[in-house]
């Protein structure tokens, strides 16, 4: 069951703004993630999540705001490409590789030892069941084999943070299983994941703390049991029910981060 | 310590982009046949240059009896220069999995990595010719040093230019970046230059040999002595060494100096082009917008055929890059260009006519016809699940590239009677160019439904489909030949009538069975292919 924890900060964004031109991606998003802490963070599309881990992984700057990743600055790539794993929606990946050669050469950019990183290759394309086709390339993957594959990218190298953007889309209930059991696992292991999926059901599986960002503003924030109860059902009401609710276009917006009951 | 990681990193970066790019050059039986035919042809090429080079190299007494070689010392860098910036600008400007790549690594690192693997892909096209010729002067002229001092001298050189080509390639798409406005203004200038080139290159030859110009006394000018003194040290310990002159070292030194310079400005730019996001971009593709809605004007509304043509015609408009591959053909009409309205003032009408409907057949099929189920892969899976029939979704694509060679030739053939061209004739022509272009569209669709492309490369900053180099080619030699008799065949029909003779009936009767058997049976194999498609 997820709990929610306390400790050192992992990621801390403070007033984090994004514009382009005259849209405003981003609104003064302030956030504070404890380390080891799953965090679901959920919103209606084009409501800026995939801009916000752009900017927490360094890969885009903020208009205006701040924000650091287990204490260093998102504009120091250098100090801060260590700490990150990121997985964007799109599985960077490069089609004329096998997965074999995509994660040795993840592995050679990331200053991993040769031997340790033929040792995690393999256990981790045996756990996820790509050992038998390591070799063929990526080009002749199905979606759910790229996924895995981009998903050991971005552990490879035991990042403190991991960015994860819809891990789970378009996955076979059974590889789907396998990355949340990862998630929970590295959880536990003390590393942070920063979740972004629709699938409402992965957040409330896996999930310690739950953001709700609309309209570029964080509206909702806390476990999933008390972003679930923001909503009055008359019964018990689901993540989903809550999520409806506080991304509804008349819903109230709080401005102030942690689950309110408005 | 950082630069030192960044670079181990680049080298890996470069190591790993240059097998894909070997991997994407062989993964195609079809590309491995076109690479054998080119190492074929300028395997032949480089034999006859080396055994140029050998000959010189014996004959030749100093540096300055090497023909070119003063103003090659500064067109050779400045070349590469340019051809970095336009590098950059069509492939290098980022790289693919940037997402990966750029949380993984620092940018210096991905801008050594794009640089190496560029240098290494011109080393493979280019390296073996060079060495080749090297080789073989240094053969001739009996100095085995040759090769390492050149080396040595052209190192410098070499990274001079391709750091600075990127640090001014990536300032160019930087401000394209901010300016949107400016890129695409850009686009259509550069496309009208890219023309302007190639026919430009193609004449260029010609305008030589007729016009009598010394290509010496026009490269000397752009002579730059200091580089033709720094060049001149890769002869030294040969027979054909110069005295030393001290602005050798100087540009020696300030290359030198120049080259990391380059690499940190190049680092800078490309920090800045990355890590700023596409905002600019994609907020202008989304102020894009149609409001209008979808509406076929009258002759195409007409039919279920001609709405779908409508459709080809306006996303050819949004989209034009995808009409790139129809540069193809300035450098078959280059070469005669100038000559064809040599010696023919008497005949200017019927030289304009005759372009005119050349130009039109090509535009009828080239333009829609070549790759129609490449271009229309990602839409396939609805297309062919809809009541609408292959045969309709086949005349919608030859409609639509009627209508752009139709008018074509129609103006043109018209346009000519200001020229000359009698006013019946004119009209003749107008007519024998319409049912020309019909054929040709007709036959487009099928050779271009046999041999579909599916890949996307990038061109002026677009992912566009070009149909196979193999089937325009085989297009233009088909239509063109094709269209010149029926050109020749119109002009006896509009001068002497309906032919009464065996002779002259026999083959306009031949060529017009030919012509519409094969463009039928084409179209007739396109409608099959959209029939039985399958997605394997």
């Amino acid at each position: 069951m997820p709990s929610k924890r306390s400790g050192p900060i992992a990621i801390e964004a403070i007033d984090l703004t994004k514009t382009y031109r005259s849209t405003v991606a981003l609104d003064g998003l302030s956030l504070s993630i404890a380390d080891g802490t799953v965090y679901g963070f959920l919103g209606p599309n084009g409501a800026g999540k995939t801009t916000t881990m752009r900017l927490l992984t360094g890969l885009s700057q903020p208009t205006s705001g701040r924000a650091r990743i287990c204490g260093r600055d998102i504009t120091n790539r250098r100090e801060l490409a260590p700490a990150v794993g990121y997985l964007p929606e799109t599985p960077p990946l490069y089609d004329e590789f096998s997965a074999r050669e995509q994660l040795e050469y993840a592995a050679d950019l990331r200053d991993i030892p040769s031997e340790t990183a033929d040792k995690r290759i393999s256990e981790y394309l045996d756990q996820f069941g790509l050992a038998g086709d390591e070799h063929k390339r990526i080009s002749a993957y199905s979606k759910g084999m790229k996924q895995k594959t981009a998903f050991i990218q971005s552990i490879l190298h035991d990042p403190q943070v991991l960015f994860l953007d819809e891990p789970t889309s378009g996955l076979d209930p059974r590889a789907a299983r396998q990355i949340r059991q990862s998630i929970t696992d590295f959880a536990d292991d003390g590393t942070t994941v920063f979740l972004s999926t629709h699938i409402l059901p992965v957040v409330e599986a896996v999930a310690d703390e739950v953001g709700v960002l609309f309209d570029g503003k964080l509206v909702a924030e806390g476990s999933p049991d008390e972003v679930k109860s923001r909503v009055e059902t008359g019964g018990e009401s689901t993540l989903e029910d809550a999520f409806l609710a506080v991304t509804s276009a008349d819903a109230p917006i709080s401005n102030t981060a942690g689950a309110t009951d408005e | 310590m950082t630069l030192r990681r960044d670079v181990r990193h680049g080298l890996r970066i470069g190591r790993a982009e240059f097998v894909r790019s070997i991997r994407g050059y062989t993964k195609e039986t079809r590309r491995v046949i076109g690479i054998i035919f080119s190492v074929l042809f300028f395997g032949v090429m480089t034999l006859f240059l080396a055994s140029g080079a050998y000959v010189a190299g014996r004959s030749v007494q100093s540096a300055a009896e090497i023909p070119f070689f003063d103003p090659a010392t500064t067109v050779l860098p400045a070349a590469l220069l340019v051809l970095v910036v336009l590098r950059t600008f069509e492939r290098i400007g980022d790289i693919e999995a940037s997402e990966f790549v750029l949380t993984t690594v620092h940018p210096r690192a991905v801008v050594i990595g794009l640089l190496v693997a560029e240098t290494s892909r011109l080393v493979l096209w280019f390296g073996l010719p060079i060495a080749a010729f090297v080789a073989a002067f240094t053969s001739g002229l009996g100095a085995p040093t040759l090769p390492l001092s050149a080396a040595a001298v052209l190192l410098p050189l070499v990274g001079w230019a391709t750091v600075w080509g990127y640090a001014l390639g990536i300032g160019f798409l930087r401000v394209l970046q901010y300016l949107p406005g400016i890129r695409r203004m850009l686009k259509i200038v550069g496309g009208a230059l890219v023309l302007v080139f190639v026919a430009g290159s193609q004449f260029v030859g010609q305008a030589i040999v007729s016009e009598d110009i010394s290509i010496g006394s026009l490269l000397s000018r752009v002579t730059f002595a200091p580089l033709v003194d720094y060049v001149s040290l890769a002869f030294v310990g040969t027979p054909l060494a110069r005295p030393s002159s001290w602005t050798a070292a100087v540009v020696a030194l300030v290359l030198l100096a120049l080259t990391p310079v380059g690499l940190a400005v190049a680092t800078r730019q490309a920090t800045a082009l990355w890590f700023t996001d596409v905002g600019s971009r994609s907020a202008t593709a989304q102020s894009k917008g149609s409001e209008s809605g979808f509406s076929a004007p009258k002759p195409l509304a007409l039919a279920q055929s001609g709405r779908i043509a409508w459709g080809h015609l306006v996303r050819g408009v949004r989209h034009p890059q995808q009409f790139s591959h129809l540069i193809t053909i300035i450098f078959f009409i280059g070469p005669v260009g100038t000559s064809a309205f040599q010696g023919l003032d008497d005949y200017l009408g019927l030289v304009v006519a005759g372009t005119g409907i050349g130009l039109a057949t090509y535009l009828a099929g080239a333009t829609f016809g070549l790759n129609p189920l490449g271009d229309e892969r990602p839409q396939l899976p609805f297309l062919l699940l809809t009541a609408t029939t292959p045969r309709t979704l086949v005349r919608g694509r030859a409609l639509a590239g009627f209508a752009i060679g139709a008018p074509v030739a129609v103006v043109a053939s018209l346009g000519s009677i200001a020229f000359g061209t009698k006013p019946l004739h004119g009209v003749g022509f107008a007519l024998g160019g319409v049912v020309m272009c019909l054929a040709a569209t007709a036959f487009a669709v099928g050779i271009g439904t046999a041999y579909p492309i599916y890949e996307e490369r990038e061109f002026w900053g677009t992912e566009t489909v070009v149909p196979s180099t193999l089937v325009l080619l085989l297009y233009i030699f088909i239509v063109g030949g094709g269209t010149t008799i029926g050109y020749f065949t119109t002009l006896y029909l509009v001068s002497e009538g309906i032919p009464t003779a065996v002779l002259p009936g026999v083959l306009i009767g031949l060529y017009g069975l030919v012509t519409a058997g094969v463009s039928y049976g084409s179209y007739r194999y396109a409608i099959r292919r959209y029939r039985t498609y399958t997605f394997d």
